[in-house]
């Protein structure tokens, strides 16, 4: 049998299994789907059955190219400038550290361990350190898209999480990007090879071109079909570039994404498109990322997943503790929102993708294997993770109670009709309904502009009940 | 304007791109896919404002770009986007089934077996002539005994005659038009393509009895007879499939449908059966079976379809060899003309016979000169089977098809003008 026809078996019956039995999981037990598709490509794959070989999963590679291209643009329609602009000082600045200090401190306790266990040289350690430390920040949006969909998004800590979710992507793929850009090989057939910043310069400028030319294809057209043709040729052409170019796909993506949401006047229309593929291509994604993961020769690869998973744990969570403290916002957002943002899903999944699939990089296979392993770990608890950010300000913010009834009790979850969403979906069935990020700052835009923190020491201090 | 700079700009990202970059093949092949979507759309349109038909454009896209001139999408690129060319093949064969309503068949089906019969048969007869008359000049059929030149005429008829679903599909989707030229011309090509496929396994089986290939492996009736029975069967089940899918489920049709034209396509070569057939009945099947949901699904299909249509065409333009059609066309010339009369003399004849429409029986023959992937796929199988002469073989018809796929689309789009089944303006605003 053909790896083509077994990989469209297995979809299509984890398609419909999911429809089956995780929407009844995921209503009574809060579980995220997703992750499954991640194991069963690693049961059928070359290391475990071999029903799929190696020279087939790698023939999938355009797919996986594709997929990752996709996951940044959805990443990049979400940085709409008149709605970044609501956002207030405080709340980018809360979401910015938190995504920096997780960005350090996985990179820099990487950076000292990777040496010390001999996986790599203290030279080249900085490259994966770097990587992990990009991937660690990315956080899913699962957990709240499951929990507030459908529903008005006006607290601050969820316009906080919502922020903060953006801005962990963004600063995910610009730092992978700039990465990829500064450890880029030297290509024989240029007369001289650019340097890192011209290589940078060029991963935008291929996202420039493609959202450039999606916008000068489309034109006033508003045809769904029309549509489809031209961000299917964006994205696949930008993506095919910055391919070939062995530069970011994501970042050339994410920009794409950034120039369609900000130029074009069919957002709408983009999104119902984008959504239509949205959950499919990223069953795949990570079925082929699970056909292509290979385990690590060494055995010290297992302490490096075990402390990217602990630090990037601890990052989170103490980093958004001390900073909203520092920033005397606990009293509007509680002190555990981070653990809201310890998912991890389609983003870490791309990101951890695009490194591996360069054989130049030391360690791809660690850096694979410990990104894969957190979103195996993470995805299917984001909702009760959110549920238990949340929980410690249910009481202050009585509303949210009234709007997330399973924060009370267990009893609740079982009874709860979750709503329905557009595609017919209930809402508690899927992930990824958007990227990690993606229902955040693009998210569904509400009447009105979103809750924002009141700025430090500005004389707006409204009480909890008063923002709303 | 807009069109021009955006193909300016394509130009200039391919000219900039190619030197700086080493990635891999899948990158480049994705690069090509993109390029070949945004170029070939915008050439399509350009096509439209000279009154050209969107598929010619796409068709001198493809060539422009391909090997024959600037050479961006190359041979190994080409090669490793046929899958694209499969799938596209398999939508349109699907898409084509689901046109087959129930109802129509029943009214109209005596109408267009007659027409198609009549037409089938005159053009074929023609092609056998011309071919029998100038065997000597054909490198394929020179010095042969004459069984052979009887049995190699008699295949590359069966060949010549088809149609093109693809393009008959296309422009019935950009133009809208639904009157009675529109469906009889579609009828006729349907179920011609069914007769074809029917009668190109005669006419390959009597030729290996004529002429065995090199190696004597010869073909049964058994394996003519699974190949097409068990076409009927299979697609009758994955319609079935489709049909349940669409009653009970009806979710994610976007992708539900290309997976249906993948899974069939794929499911077809696996259990050596006719693929075209395999996915017109399973279109077929999937619409009058499916609780009338079935419009959504071919919705979908054609929107999912379309970038993929479009770089079909676009594989099809870049595939086209200038040279050989210029060495070849004292030959081309004669063999297309007769092949053009035969289908008008056919047509007006079974228009007669089964007391067609007065438009029918006027412009029907202008739906029928298309041809493109169905006879470049089946004069593959014959290369596949005489490695030498089938070479040749298809190198005749790529120069033919080149001829017909040009002006085929051209024709059609004439014959849906006059007879005011379409607009020019429904044509600057259709689908792809």
């Amino acid at each position: 049998m053909s790896a083509s026809l077994v990989l469209i078996l297995v979809v299509a019956t984890a398609y419909l299994a999911t429809h089956l039995l995780y929407e009844w999981l995921a209503r009574r037990l809060l579980i995220v789907s997703g992750a499954e598709y991640l194991v069963l490509g690693v049961l059928l794959g070359p290391q475990v059955s071999g029903v799929i070989s190696r020279e087939a999963a790698d023939s999938f590679g355009p797919i996986i190219v594709l997929g990752i291209g996709w996951i940044g643009l959805t990443v990049g329609m979400q940085f709409y400038l008149p709605r970044l602009v609501r956002i207030t000082g405080l709340t980018f600045r809360l979401a910015v550290i938190e995504s920096l200090v997780t960005l350090s401190v996985v990179t820099g306790v990487l950076w000292w361990a990777l040496p010390a266990l001999g996986l790599t040289s203290k030279f080249w350690a900085i490259v994966p350190a770097l990587a992990l430390g990009a991937i660690a920040v990315a956080s899913t949006p699962s957990g709240l898209d499951i929990a507030l969909r459908d529903r008005k998004r006006r607290e601050p800590v969820v316009n906080q999480l919502e922020t903060s979710l953006g801005v962990n992507a963004f600063v995910a793929v610009v730092t992978a990007g700039l990465l990829f850009s500064w450890v880029h090989r030297a290509p024989t057939t240029a007369l001289r090879p650019p340097t890192p910043t011209e290589w940078a310069v060029i991963t935008v400028g291929v996202g420039v071109l493609g959202g450039t030319l999606f916008h000068l294809f489309l034109g006033e057209e508003r045809k769904v079909d029309r549509l489809v043709v031209s961000l299917g040729g964006a994205i696949i052409l930008a993506s095919g570039a910055a391919a070939y170019l062995n530069v970011s796909p994501v970042l050339a993506t994410l920009v794409v994404g950034i120039v369609l949401v900000n130029t074009s006047r069919g957002r709408a229309e983009l999104r119902t498109v984008l959504a239509e593929a949205e959950r499919p291509f990223y069953y795949v994604l990570l079925l082929l990322a699970g056909l292509s993961w290979r385990p690590s020769t060494s055995a010290t690869a297992v302490a490096v997943v075990a402390l990217y998973l602990v630090t990037r744990t601890v990052s989170k969570v103490y980093a958004t503790r001390a900073t909203t403290a520092w920033n005397k916002a606990t009293p509007q957002l509680g002190r555990d929102w981070g653990k809201a943002l310890i998912g991890q899903g389609r983003l870490t999944v791309a990101l951890a993708l695009d490194y591996a699939r360069r054989p130049e990089l030391p360690i791809g296979d660690v850096v694979f294997t410990a990104a894969l392993l957190s979103v195996l770990l993470t995805e299917f608890a984001a909702a009760r993770l959110v549920r238990a950010a949340l929980l410690p300000i249910v009481e202050p913010l009585r509303d949210l109670a009234h709007r997330l009834p399973w924060v009370d009790t267990a009893e609740h979850t079982a009874e709860t009709e979750i709503p329905r969403s557009e595609s017919g979906a209930t809402s508690g069935v899927f992930v990824p309904h958007v990227n990690e990020g993606a229902s955040t700052l693009f998210g569904p835009e509400v009447d009105g502009p979103p809750a924002a923190l009141p700025e430090q020491g500005s004389t707006d201090q409204r009480t909890p009940e008063a923002s709303r | 304007m807009r069109r021009v700079i955006v193909l300016i700009m394509l130009y200039l990202l391919m000219q900039a791109v190619l030197p700086l970059g080493e990635g891999t093949p899948a990158a480049l092949v994705l690069m090509a896919f993109g390029f070949l979507i945004l170029g070939a759309y915008s050439v399509g349109e350009l096509a439209t404002t000279i009154r050209l038909p969107k598929i010619v454009g796409y068709l001198v896209a493809g060539l422009a770009v391909g090997p024959a001139a600037l050479n961006f999408v190359s041979t190994p690129v080409m090669e490793q986007l046929a899958p694209v060319s499969e799938l596209a093949i398999a939508l349109i064969a699907f898409l084509a089934g689901a046109e087959l309503h129930l109802d129509e068949v029943r009214k109209r089906g005596v109408l267009l077996v007659k027409m198609m019969t009549a037409e089938l048969s005159v053009s074929f007869l023609g092609i056998v002539v011309v071919l029998v008359s100038l065997h000597r000049f054909l490198p394929f059929l020179n010095g042969a005994p004459m069984s052979e030149v009887l049995g190699f005429s008699i295949l590359f008829a069966s060949i010549a005659v088809v149609h093109s679903p693809a393009v008959t599909m296309a422009l019935l989707s950009e133009s809208g038009a639904k009157g009675v030229v529109a469906r009889t011309t579609l009828g006729v090509v349907l179920l011609a393509d069914v007769a074809v496929v029917l009668s190109f396994s005669g006419a390959l089986t009597l030729a290996r009895v004529l002429a065995p290939p090199p190696g004597g492996e010869g073909i049964g009736f058994v394996t003519v007879l699974w190949e097409i029975g068990g076409a009927v069967l299979v697609g009758a089940a994955l319609g079935a499939v489709v049909a349940l899918y669409l009653r009970f489920i009806r979710r994610e049709l976007f992708i539900f449908a290309i997976l249906v034209a993948f899974f069939g396509a794929e499911i077809a070569g696996l259990m050596h059966v006719e693929t075209l057939l395999t996915l017109l009945v399973a279109g077929f099947v999937a619409e009058n079976a499916g609780g009338g949901e079935g419009e959504h699904l071919r919705h979908a299909m054609e929107r999912a379809g379309a970038p993929i249509f479009v770089v079909f065409f676009a594989l099809a333009g870049a595939k086209i060899k200038p040279d050989a059609v210029l060495q070849l066309w004292p030959l081309v010339i004669p063999i297309v003309v007769v092949r053009a009369a035969g289908i008008w003399a056919g047509t007006r004849l079974g228009a007669w016979w089964a007391k067609a429409e007065p438009e029918a029986a006027k412009y029907t023959w202008m739906g029928l000169i298309s041809q493109a992937g169905v006879a470049i796929g089946l004069s593959s199988v014959v290369a596949n089977v005489y490695p030498e002469r089938g070479e040749e073989m298809r190198t005749l018809f790529l120069a033919m098809i080149a001829i017909n796929e040009t002006v085929g689309p051209i024709l059609f789009r004439i014959a849906l003008l006059r007879s005011g089944e379409a607009t020019p303006a429904s044509f600057r605003g259709g689908g792809h």
